[in-house]
């Protein structure tokens, strides 16, 4: 249930319909636009069956939030929200915004290799426009066998390069057991789709203090993407930005589908930034380029795109990372896509202040 | 101010935050034990251990207060609920 206030809601009137909401046991939560502001109640609404809310001084309207999703659900927001990524006074650098005008883009290795190919990759990255760096260090591979990731080693790179470039860094956690040491590494922490509803791990990363990218299942439906976001932030963790990576189909063609109507969909039903990410979908590098400019013309708020200084000799998923170049060429046409979109590029980072 | 002033009030106030916190766990600890209490109390007169009603006027005061302190309501709502939990978690125990 949310309830919708008048713009000149005072703040004792705001503090007396939370507490009479918060005497039932629920919780509330508050999110102030420029025209309304909206109370959110979190917990068994048929406690409140009974409480004349709409008769209290302030406010405007009382509404049922029939999605099974609340906090992620687009009423429970005035505005769309903006995650800021970096934004730690203790870490000096840049930060990036995903979901304000700027569309943001992420790109990287699929697994950090080296420390000299992630520091490379991250300054091709920020040359050309790029807003973050990715780089895995623990790797979900279908085989066992296939190369796991450089593991801790390989986020004490990632620190390294953020520190040396100023680029916040996103990398996967694969398990509870890992969160503290990525998050003290990392700036952001993604949830692969193999593990979109690991529940265990959504909860967990729910207590954290670093954004969260949530990466859509191979076969889960957008309400499904939904509730797991809903996961992370029934713990206390807002800052949820969720990725569309193409679903599992019968095309072949392609590694998987992705699924551009997506976007739409989720914009229309969360307040969250979604972002693309067009290298797992397309499976080939060829593909990245048209599936951004697509995912772009959808209303994506950014992109995550591999890239690697070697892609023939890539260790993981060469085929669909971009060459320096290319990456640097796909930047190059991006922005008109942007601008057709009534967005910009590349304006999102900003840097911070010094460490206090 | 001088570098070496500058550098004498940081260490002063360092100071003068180590000690708060001191003042800030003591006081913690504090209403921790009159929430067991509370809770002792609570039982010998058959009331329930959880009271969100009171919880609620709890957390209404301290954004109230909050907000004439000159600070962030919000942030301070989401303190005093961790606060409330760990009183709740000693009379749970009981």
């Amino acid at each position: 249930m949310i309830i919708i206030t008048r713009s000149n809601i005072t703040d004792a009137e705001l503090d007396a319909i939370r507490e009479r909401i918060e005497q039932h046991g629920m919780r509330t939560h508050l999110s102030r636009g420029v025209e309304r502001t909206i109370i959110g109640c979190i917990g068994d609404e048929s406690l409140l069956a009974e409480v004349p809310l709409r008769s209290m001084p302030g406010v405007e309207d009382v509404l049922p939030v029939t999605k099974p999703y609340k906090l992620a659900s687009r009423e429970f927001a005035a505005t769309p929200s903006v995650v800021r990524v970096g934004d730690d006074p203790s870490r000096p650098g840049r930060v990036a915004a995903f979901g304000g005008r700027a569309i943001a883009v992420i790109a990287g290795p699929c697994s950090v290799e080296g420390p000299e190919m992630l520091r490379e990759s991250a300054e091709a990255v920020r040359d050309a426009g790029g807003v973050m760096l990715r780089g895995g260090a623990f790797k979900p591979r279908t085989s066992p066998y296939a190369f796991q990731g450089l593991g801790s080693t390989a986020l004490k790179m990632l620190a390294d390069v953020r520190r040396s470039t100023g680029m916040p860094v996103v990398t996967e956690v694969m398990d509870p057991r890992q969160i503290d040491a990525v998050a003290e590494h990392a700036d952001m922490l993604q949830v692969g789709a193999r593990n979109m509803q690991n529940f265990s791990l959504l909860s967990e990363l729910g207590r954290v203090k670093r954004p969260v990218l949530l990466k859509r299942g191979l076969s889960a439906t957008i309400k499904e993407l939904l509730m797991a976001a809903e996961y992370i932030m029934a713990q206390g963790n807002r800052d949820v930005v969720l990725c569309e990576r193409g679903i599992r189909t019968f095309e072949q063609a392609t590694r998987n589908t992705l699924d551009v109507a997506a976007v739409p969909v989720l914009k229309r039903e969360t307040h969250l930034p979604v972002i693309v990410d067009p290298s797992h979908a397309g499976g080939v590098a060829d593909l990245v380029a048209p599936l951004s400019f697509a995912a772009i013309a959808a209303g994506a708020d950014g992109l995550i795109v591999e890239v690697h200084p070697d892609p023939a000799n890539a260790l993981s998923d060469g085929d669909q990372s971009l060459s320096f170049a290319g990456f640097r060429s796909l930047m190059e046409r991006l922005g008109a896509f942007a601008e057709a979109a009534g967005r910009s590029l590349g304006a999102a980072a900003k840097e911070t202040g010094a460490a206090a | 101010m001088s570098a070496e002033e500058a550098r004498q009030a940081l260490q002063r106030c360092r100071h003068e935050i180590e000690s708060l916190d001191r003042d800030l766990v003591s006081l913690l600890a504090r209403r921790v034990a009159v929430s067991k209490e509370i809770g002792s109390a609570k039982k010998a007169a058959g009331l329930p251990t959880l009271d969100p009603a009171r919880e609620a006027e709890v957390i209404r005061r301290a954004a109230g207060m909050a907000r004439e302190a000159g600070l962030n309501d919000e942030k301070v709502r989401d303190i005093f609920w961790h606060v409330i939990g760990l009183s709740r978690a000693v009379q749970v125990d009981e």
